[in-house]
C-alpha cells in the first residue's frame, strides 16, 4: 500500500515538474516572440536629385524636405 | 476706282511688312567675345549645363552608370559653387544606385565641405551610413544634420531612430518628443517614442504613446502587437490576446500577420 502511495506521489511530483517546465518553455518562447516586434520604424528614403540651380534654387524639393518642420513635408514614412 | 487701287496697294505693302517683322529665335546666342579664355569658359558652362540635364534625367530612370559618368565629368570640370556641391550630391545618388556606399559617403562629405549648410546632403549622408551598417558614423552624420537644421522633422527622426537602435535612450526620447511637439499627429513618432520608453523601462508611458499611435492610425498593426506585448508583461493576458487578434486582422505584411496569429495562439494554449 505504502509503495503505491510512493508511486502516486512520485507521479504527481513528476507531473508538477513537467507542467512547470512546459509553462516555463511556453513563457520563454512567448518572450522570444514578443522581442521580435520591438523594431523601430524604417529609415526615410533618400532625398532625390537636385538640378544645376543648386539647393538655393526656388524649387529645390530635396532641400525643402530636409529642412521641413512638418513630417509630411519631410518625406518621412507614414508607417514603420 | 483709283482710291480702291491705292487702298489695295497699301494693304499689300502692310501685309509684306508684317511678314518681315516675324523673327526666329537663334538656337544659341552668338558669342560676344573672341577671347580664348572666355570662349573656353562659355564652352565649359555649356557642357556643365548639358551634363546636368542628362545626369538628372539618368537618375530619374535609374540609369546609374550614365548618371555617374555625367556627374563625374562635371566634377572634373570644376564648375564652382553651387554646381560643385550639387554635382557631388547627385553623383552620390548614382553611387548608391550602384551600391558603392563608401564612395557615396565620401562624395556627400565633399559636398558638405564645399557647402556646410547643405541640409539635403547631410540628410542623405545619414542614410548612406545606415546602408553601410555603420551606426557610429550614422550617428555622427545625424548629429551634424541636427546642427544644420535643428527644427527639421527629418533630422530629429533620423537621429532618434539611430539613438534607439544603438541604445541611447535619452537622445531617442528627447528627439522623438521634440518631433512630436511640432507633429502631434504623427503616429510613427508616437510608436518610436513608445519603444524608447520601453527601452527605459517605463511601460505605462509606452502604453500611453501606443494608445495615441493607435488612435491616430487604428490599423497600425505593429503598434498594436507592441501594445499586446506590454499588456502581456503586465499580466493582462485577455487584453493582450485581443490586441494580437486585432493586429492579425489589420496587418498587411504577411510576416507581421503570422507573428500576431502565433502570439494569439500561444495565449490560447492552456
Amino acid at each position: 500500500m505504502s509503495r503505491l502511495r510512493l508511486k502516486v506521489l512520485t507521479a504527481v511530483v513528476a507531473f508538477l515538474i513537467a507542467s512547470a517546465g512546459i509553462a516555463a518553455a511556453a513563457l520563454s518562447s512567448l518572450d522570444d516572440l514578443t522581442g521580435l516586434q520591438f523594431l523601430p520604424s524604417e529609415a526615410p528614403s533618400l532625398l532625390g536629385p537636385i538640378t544645376e540651380a543648386g539647393r538655393t534654387g526656388w524649387d529645390c524639393h530635396p532641400e525643402k524636405a530636409a529642412t521641413a518642420a512638418k513630417w509630411h513635408d519631410a518625406e518621412l514614412p507614414s508607417r514603420p | 476706282m483709283r482710291r480702291a487701287l491705292t487702298l489695295i496697294a497699301v494693304a499689300v505693302v502692310l501685309a509684306g511688312n508684317a511678314a518681315f517683322a516675324q523673327t526666329y529665335p537663334l538656337a544659341a546666342p552668338a558669342p560676344r567675345t573672341t577671347d580664348a579664355a572666355s570662349l573656353r569658359a562659355l564652352a565649359v558652362s555649356r557642357e556643365v549645363h548639358e551634363r546636368f540635364m542628362r545626369g538628372v534625367e539618368g537618375l530619374g530612370r535609374n540609369d546609374w552608370t550614365l548618371a555617374s559618368a555625367e556627374f563625374a565629368r562635371i566634377i572634373e570640370l570644376n564648375p564652382g559653387e553651387p554646381k560643385g556641391s550639387t554635382a557631388r550630391y547627385d553623383l552620390a545618388l548614382a553611387e548608391v544606385g550602384l551600391q558603392h556606399y563608401d564612395r557615396a559617403a565620401g562624395l556627400l562629405e565633399a559636398a558638405l565641405r564645399l557647402d556646410p549648410g547643405f541640409a539635403a546632403a547631410a540628410a542623405n549622408l545619414v542614410n548612406v551610413h545606415l546602408l553601410r551598417n555603420d551606426l557610429a558614423q550614422a550617428r555622427a552624420a545625424a548629429d551634424r544634420f541636427v546642427a544644420i537644421a535643428p527644427q527639421a522633422a527629418r533630422a530629429l527622426y533620423a537621429r532618434g531612430l539611430i539613438a534607439l537602435r544603438s541604445g541611447d535612450t535619452a537622445t531617442a526620447l528627447a528627439d522623438f518628443r521634440a518631433l512630436l511637439n511640432g507633429n502631434p499627429a504623427y503616429a510613427v513618432a508616437h510608436y518610436d517614442l513608445a519603444l524608447a520608453e520601453i527601452q527605459g523601462g517605463r511601460l505605462a508611458e509606452a502604453e500611453r504613446e501606443l494608445d495615441q499611435a493607435l488612435t491616430l492610425a487604428p490599423s497600425f498593426a505593429r503598434a498594436r502587437i507592441t501594445l499586446g506585448t506590454i499588456l502581456l508583461r503586465e499580466g493582462r493576458r485577455g487584453d493582450a490576446r485581443l490586441a494580437f487578434d486585432e493586429a492579425s486582422r489589420d496587418a498587411q505584411d504577411p510576416a507581421l500577420r503570422n507573428l500576431a496569429l502565433s502570439l494569439r495562439d500561444q495565449l490560447d494554449t492552456p
